[in-house]
């Protein structure tokens, strides 16, 4: 692997471990803050739940806060706020996260409640029915009763993907939820929640050798079982153009949406997907953005991702690499969508400009930081790519080795991944009529 | 698989926070600057006292659209030139404005602290306002004037600030549609040569950097900057008195509530113990609010309160989206708390959490660059210095339960709160007399 000659490129301590019973464990120690993140990740998330239980990995992860053996519902939150500390925990497609960041002095804390937490839910049907109504809450709050509400990750994966594990939609069916009992809920548990299936992540202010001692006292007497065997969530290669529409009756303006599949996880490609993402899309300088608001003003803002729910460091493809527009009605999607083909369609015949491509690479080294470095969960962002490195690529140093991966990309290579990925063939159109009057 | 005995946490060590220099830039501007951060990127924020109290009447979003039209570059650099050259410090602009600041900010890889904080003031000094731009601006500002009328949570929004601010400055946050038609790029200018200056600038820089260079060029970058001329001095007041401000809005799932009232400002001896008695009652996870509404009956997904401050115009707000059905249950519960507050002094022990709690975040939000510089223009914007944060753990750690009980009394009178509802009228009407005339 080349190494990458910017002094700027993320680069961080890394140390892991496997308990007796399984259990990763990745440490990576940062003394400038009185700071820890403490993070468990489990590998099961939208993608994994099974069929009839749509919504089901979500909600389980709503439950895991409502009680565990030695702790009773809220006691776990209480613990963290009164210890000075913030906590969340999110379902996403491939795994399902919990985590603590806490004043340094609360590490043994944070282990202890996390080791307590993976012996397993402990909760009532009342409290199933709680949890089932916040999440219904969280559904209408955030889908039902907004505009674009479901635009364009729910209505886009439902419609690219043809495999049910990356296209039905994770946030549930209503009448699943409803029919998730108590008996799915352990069955849930005892098949995806073993040590072997999770990682422990502790980035911050700690000595290595005493968080390992901690993590091992909490977390090793916990038993061993055998980690559920890999879904087959593969996609075969698009060789037609699929167009949709949909109406959103909340919504007062139109929009499109143009999703690509996009290269495997790891591989040359997707890391040169990266940088197309960069130089396409990102930031007023990219070129949709000068084309297309610029120039062409047909829309104020192009808006574009590789993962509805995070970033291209943090989920497993397939994937979309997708471009959203909500314009006016005196603007044809068709207008957008071939101006957006406008653009590519140079970069699959030529290669780029040394220089542009320079600053794609500064982009995506800048954004890498600023993920590592976020502000909200102080510690967090960082503990998020090391599990996902740990859980998707096996190896939670694969962190450090990002910025060399963009580093190694090759004008060629751009184009050739503009060649095979962002072909009108491999491209699904999604236009949303706006259902609700100016 | 025992687990041992819950470990106990050993006392906070204590907390440092991260030494401030301040330092002047010609023309009368500031600068502050603070090393902090885990990574080698730096904040930059140059923030300008121009904001929508600085409107005339019939003005309102021309401050949006002048943001809008700062993207467009300097004089020297078109729109092109100017984000290639942020992006190549791996930064990109943000524009902000609210009733009282214009605040450009990026993000750089640190070597590139010095360059970025030269261009912000650049950009500030000499925005390019292309009257070509106008047209295509100003599409795209009726655009989302009508995308935030759907949003149930701008709606309540819009709502609550009228209710507490009427034709106030800050109760005028959304325009009429046809007024934003007479927006030109002369207006635009003229709003911004008005209201900026050196006087009305302060650069603020946290995270990793070379302060000595960041200073130098902030220096060279502010040389000649007139100082402008003095805000005019503001003059708010906010109205309080229950009554229901509905937006009606047939077949929705959920009503968008916000219950709010003014209080006392940030300057006020007070104020930091209302933030504890707050996080107390509804804005933490764990608060009582909270765990009524959301843990108990399931009404709603992301309950909160929150104390949004504003020079002479500080309020607090409970904001809940919440299913149809149980709206008139929601405020039933909500005023429940409060009424329970007021009646009650709160456990010592709940209390404790809280102010641990309260405390914790303070230390977390001084650690991280962008946080860090939120409170900065915070302490400006409410002429407070940084004796506040100095003695702003103390304060939280001296609160006592009677000190909740008698703010809640004396600051969150239920008889006095405005309730904005975005909701299903039909479905909600009836559920809601009983707490308030309704008005809309």
């Amino acid at each position: 692997m080349a190494a990458s000659t910017s002094p700027f490129a993320l680069q961080v301590p890394v140390e892991r471990h496997r308990l007796a019973n399984g259990l990763r464990v990745v440490l990576s120690p940062d003394r400038s803050a009185p700071v820890v993140c403490v993070a468990v990740y489990y590998h099961v998330g939208m993608r994994l739940e099974p069929q009839g239980r749509t919504g089901f990995a979500h909600l389980f992860e709503h439950l895991m806060f409502q009680g565990s053996p030695s702790l009773g519902k809220m006691e776990l939150v209480r613990l963290v706020q009164q210890n000075g500390g913030t906590l969340n925990g999110s379902t996403r497609y491939d795994f399902t996260n919990y985590f603590e960041v806490m004043p340094a002095n609360a590490l043994d804390l944070a282990l202890w409640m996390e080791a307590d937490r993976m012996r397993g839910p402990v909760i009532t049907q009342a409290e199933l029915d709680n949890q089932r109504d916040v999440v219904k809450n969280e559904i209408r709050v955030n889908v039902l009763n907004q505009p674009y509400g479901s635009f364009p990750w729910i209505d886009m994966q439902e419609r690219a993907y043809t495999n049910w594990h990356n296209s039905h939609n994770g946030y549930g069916d209503m009448a699943d939820l409803d029919a998730a009992s108590l008996a799915d809920v352990q069955a849930f548990f005892d098949s995806y929640y073993s040590p072997a299936n999770a990682v422990l992540v502790v980035v911050g202010d700690f000595e290595a050798a005493h968080a390992l001692d901690l993590a091992r006292r909490y977390f090793e007497p916990i038993p061993a079982a055998p980690a559920p065997a890999p879904a087959d969530i593969s996609e075969p290669r698009q060789a037609e153009e699929r167009r949709f529409s949909r109406t959103d009756p909340l919504a007062n303006r139109p929009a499109v949406a143009i999703s690509y599949h996009v290269p495997e996880r790891g591989t040359p490609q997707f890391y040169a997907l990266g940088l197309l993402h960069q130089l396409l899309a990102s930031g007023d300088d990219s070129l949709l953005h000068q084309e297309i608001v610029q120039k062409r003003a047909l829309t104020g803002e192009v808006d574009a991702s590789i993962n509805f729910l995070g970033h291209m460091h943090n989920a497993q493809t397939p994937l979309l690499w997708t471009v959203v527009a909500v314009h006016d009605d005196d603007v044809s999607a068709d207008a957008i969508v071939d101006a957006v083909e406008g653009v590519i369609a140079p970069l699959r015949d030529a290669t780029m400009d040394a220089a542009v491509i320079e600053r794609a690479r500064t982009k995506a080294r800048a954004s890498l930081l600023r993920t590592a470095g976020d502000s909200n969960y102080p510690r967090f962002g960082l503990a998020d790519l090391l599990a996902s490195f740990e859980l998707l690529e096996g190896d939670a140093n694969g962190v450090n080795e990002i910025d060399a991966r963009f580093a190694a990309v090759t004008p060629e290579l751009i184009r050739e991944t503009a060649r095979e990925y962002l072909r009108p063939t491999n491209r699904n159109v999604l236009v949303l009529e706006a259902g609700a009057a100016s | 698989m025992s687990l041992p005995p819950r470990p106990a946490v050993p006392p906070l060590a204590a907390f440092t926070l991260p030494p401030r220099r301040h330092e002047a830039l010609p023309g009368g501007g500031r600068l502050t600057l603070v090393e902090v951060g885990t990574v080698p990127l730096a904040s930059i924020r140059l923030v300008l006292r121009a904001g929508a109290v600085d409107l005339a009447e019939d003005a309102t979003w021309l401050d949006r659209f002048v943001t809008d039209y700062l993207r467009e570059g300097t004089q020297d650099r078109d729109a092109a030139a100017f984000a290639g050259t942020l992006a190549a410090m791996g930064g990109r602009l943000e524009v902000d404005v609210d009733e009282l600041s214009t605040t450009l900010s990026t993000e750089v890889l640190a070597e590139h602290a010095p360059a970025a904080a030269a261009l912000l003031i650049e950009l500030a000094r000499a925005p390019r306002f292309p009257e070509d731009a106008a047209e295509r601006l100003l599409t795209d500002l009726r655009r989302t004037l009508d995308m935030a009328q759907a949003q149930p949570s701008w709606l309540a929004y819009v709502a609550m600030r009228r209710a507490l601010f009427g034709d106030q400055p800050y109760g005028r946050v959304m325009p009429a549609p046809e007024a934003i038609e007479s927006f030109t790029t002369a207006r635009a200018a003229e709003f911004w040569a008005r209201s900026t200056g050196a006087r009305r600038a302060h650069l603020m820089v946290a995270g990793r950097f070379a302060p000595d260079a960041v200073v130098e060029a902030a220096r060279r970058a502010s040389d000649g900057w007139s100082p402008g001329v003095e805000p005019t001095p503001l003059s708010a007041s906010a109205r309080e008195g229950r009554a229901i401000h509905l937006v009606d809005r047939p077949g929705a799932e959920q009503s968008t509530l916000q219950i709010g009232l003014p209080v006392i400002d940030p300057p006020h001896d007070d104020y930091v113990a209302l933030e504890v008695t707050n996080a107390l009652l509804g804005g933490a996870f764990a608060s009582r609010i909270t765990l009524n509404i959301r843990e108990d009956k399931g009404y709603t997904y992301s309950p909160r309160s929150v104390i949004s401050a504003r020079p002479h115009g500080t309020y607090w707000v409970e904001v809940a989206d919440v299913t149809t059905a149980v709206t008139g249950a929601s405020l039933h519960e909500i005023f429940g708390e409060i009424d329970r507050l007021r009646g009650e002094a709160p456990p010592e022990e709940e209390l404790r959490g809280v102010i641990n709690y309260v405390a914790g975040s303070f230390v977390l939000r001084q650690s991280s660059p962008s946080a860090l510089l939120d409170h900065l223009e915070f302490l400006d914007r409410h002429g407070l210095d940084g004796g506040y944060s100095a003695s702003y753990l103390a304060r939280v750690q001296a609160v006592t339960p009677a000190d909740v009980q008698r703010l809640t009394a004396t600051h969150l009178r239920p008889e006095a709160m405005a309730i904005a509802l975005v909701g299903d009228r039909a479905a909600v009407e009836a559920q809601v007399t009983p707490y308030g005339s309704i008005f809309g």
